[in-house]
């Protein structure tokens, strides 16, 4: 890819096992700063465990992962690799934030709560600091009225929209989406590409796993297609939705478009 | 059957000061042991929980032997039989007038001990019962393990652990009697002592059951109004029941 100081996500050649099966065999992949990555493939194909790895909530069994040109989750001690300290792990994972798809948003926490915890608890934000923050985001996501409700009260599509503004509020250099839109009903599926759409236009660097093949179309820069634990295919969208080359890859678009 | 009922209204009514002292006895020893069993409880869930095995090992060893092993040998045990071992020997302390003999220190620690592996157990299922996804979400946010639990996964897990911890507590009141077997003067043994003088037996035990059915009444009755109050809008009715349920 690109030099070193464009490169904002850098992984070689990583190796994942659950038990005896391997999940993701040598797999390189970079991230450039600003840049939306789009990571498409079937059900199974190890999308999930590669943007786990990312912020270390997957360890790996080999090869390496440089966030920021830091590697996450792993230090060298003595000229090996060991397992980092939880602490300072969770020190690396600021900088890279993450929307899951079933929100996962804090239940014993208001929105507001939500939104501030983490900047006041682990930035050292003041209160008002916060606060100020979260109000702007929340305008941002369309969701300012919300504030004092608690995350069972409010729709799918919210509460995702309230997980992004959550995961922006620690000004993360990085976002990363595991199919944000999978778990809604159909008609709310628009107000979170908006938002995300927005971020992508603003710059934000993001790397989202999604089946909507047209807002992918839409927002990447580049389109990774996995399949059975490796990449296949990459480029720009309408090269491999225009004109895909790998058979998985024009079987995995024939299924969603049609 | 001759039942006295106007010896059963004086005691139930006027009781002794002696019996009063004994209600005391048997409301501290319960409130310390509970306390002593949450700080434990909480200690030891944890250590289930760690990826350390010496930890895991270690507390699943307490609360197998405590949960195998009757309350009433382990009071012995811990009373008379470290004594004798010549391993600890509980010293009276006074302060503040209030003499707090040995034998009320080993029966409350005694049951404190009891208490925590119950907890344990009651705290690991309710931090296990908290979605994965609340802890993910706080690891990706950056929060150490220290803050997740704090902030994220404790409050969830103790309004799902309330209600077990309440009928715990219901069980701990009843059990202080079983440390009248060293000597504590709670109720128990106060009644005993005075029917050994008075073999009104029918009459006394009936008051002495009386006085527990106030006393678990009560917490009964707190509980409730508790739950009432925790009854908090950020947590769905139908999960919390379901996840007491579960317990
Ligand atoms: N915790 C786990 N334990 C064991 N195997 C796992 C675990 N998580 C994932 N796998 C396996 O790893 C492989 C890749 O899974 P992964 O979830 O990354 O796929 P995916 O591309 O995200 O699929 P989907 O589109 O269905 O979400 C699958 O074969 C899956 O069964
Ligand atoms: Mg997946």
């Amino acid at each position: 890819m690109s030099n070193t100081q464009d490169t904002l996500i850098e992984i070689t050649a990583i190796e994942k096992w659950f038990d005896r099966t391997k999940v993701l065999d040598k797999v390189d992949f970079s991230v450039a700063r600003g840049e939306v990555v789009v990571l498409i493939g079937p059900s199974g194909s190890g999308k999930t465990t590669l943007l786990r790895c990312i912020n270390h909530l997957e360890s790996v069994q080999g090869g390496r992962i440089l966030v920021n040109g830091k590697p996450i989750g792993y230090r060298t001690s003595n000229y090996r690799l060991v397992e980092d300290s939880e602490r300072n792990i969770a020190i690396q994972r600021r900088d890279v934030g993450m929307v899951f798809q079933r929100f996962n948003l804090f239940a014993n926490m208001t929105v507001m709560r939500n939104i501030t915890i983490a900047p006041r608890l682990l930035l050292g934000l003041s209160e008002a600091e916060a606060r100020e923050r979260a109000e702007a985001l929340l305008a941002q996501v369309n969701l300012s009225e919300k504030a004092e409700a608690y995350p069972h009260e409010l729709s799918g599509g919210q509460q995702q929209r309230i997980a992004i503004a959550r995961a922006l509020a620690m000004t993360p250099k990085v976002l990363l989406f595991d199919e944000p839109t999978s778990a809604l009903d159909p008609e709310m599926v628009g107000e979170v590409l908006t938002v995300m759409k927005d971020l992508a236009t603003g710059g934000m660097t993001m790397v989202i796993v999604t089946h909507e093949m047209g807002f992918a179309r839409q927002v990447a820069d580049r389109v990774v297609v996995m399949s059975k634990g490796a990449i296949i295919e990459e480029g720009r969208p309408d090269k491999i939705f225009g004109a895909p080359k790998h058979p998985v890859t024009r079987a995995l678009l024939n299924a969603v478009m049609h | 059957m001759h039942f006295d009922w106007s010896y059963f209204w004086q005691e139930l009514l006027t009781p002794s000061s002696a019996f009063l002292d004994g209600l005391g006895l048997t409301v501290l020893m319960a409130v310390l042991a509970e306390i002593i069993g949450l700080v434990l409880g909480l200690v030891f869930a944890q250590m289930r929980l760690s990826k350390f095995r010496a930890a895991q090992a270690m507390a699943s060893f307490y609360v197998w032997a405590i949960r195998g092993t009757p309350l009433l040998v382990q009071i012995v045990f811990i009373y008379t039989g470290l004594a004798a071992a010549g391993i600890v020997r509980f010293q009276d302390i006074t302060f503040d007038g209030f003499n707090f003999s040995g034998n009320l220190q080993a029966g409350i620690l005694a049951l404190g001990l009891h208490e925590g592996a119950y907890m344990a157990e009651i705290f690991r299922a309710g931090i296990q019962a908290v979605e994965s996804g609340q802890f993910e979400a706080a690891k990706a946010i950056g929060m150490p393990p220290s803050m997740m639990m704090r902030y994220v996964v404790l409050p969830q897990a103790l309004r799902i652990v309330l209600l077990p911890i309440g009928n715990q507590f219901n069980i701990l009141l009843k059990n202080t009697t079983l440390v009248s077997i060293i000597g504590v003067s709670e109720m128990m043994l106060v009644t005993e002592s005075i029917n050994s003088a008075t073999f009104r037996t029918f009459e006394l035990y009936s008051v002495l059951g009386l006085y527990f059915l106030a006393l678990t009444s009560l917490w009964t009755l707190f509980m409730k109004l508790a739950e009432k109050r925790l009854e908090l809008r950020s947590l769905r009715p139908a999960f919390a029941a379901q996840a007491a349920g579960d317990l």
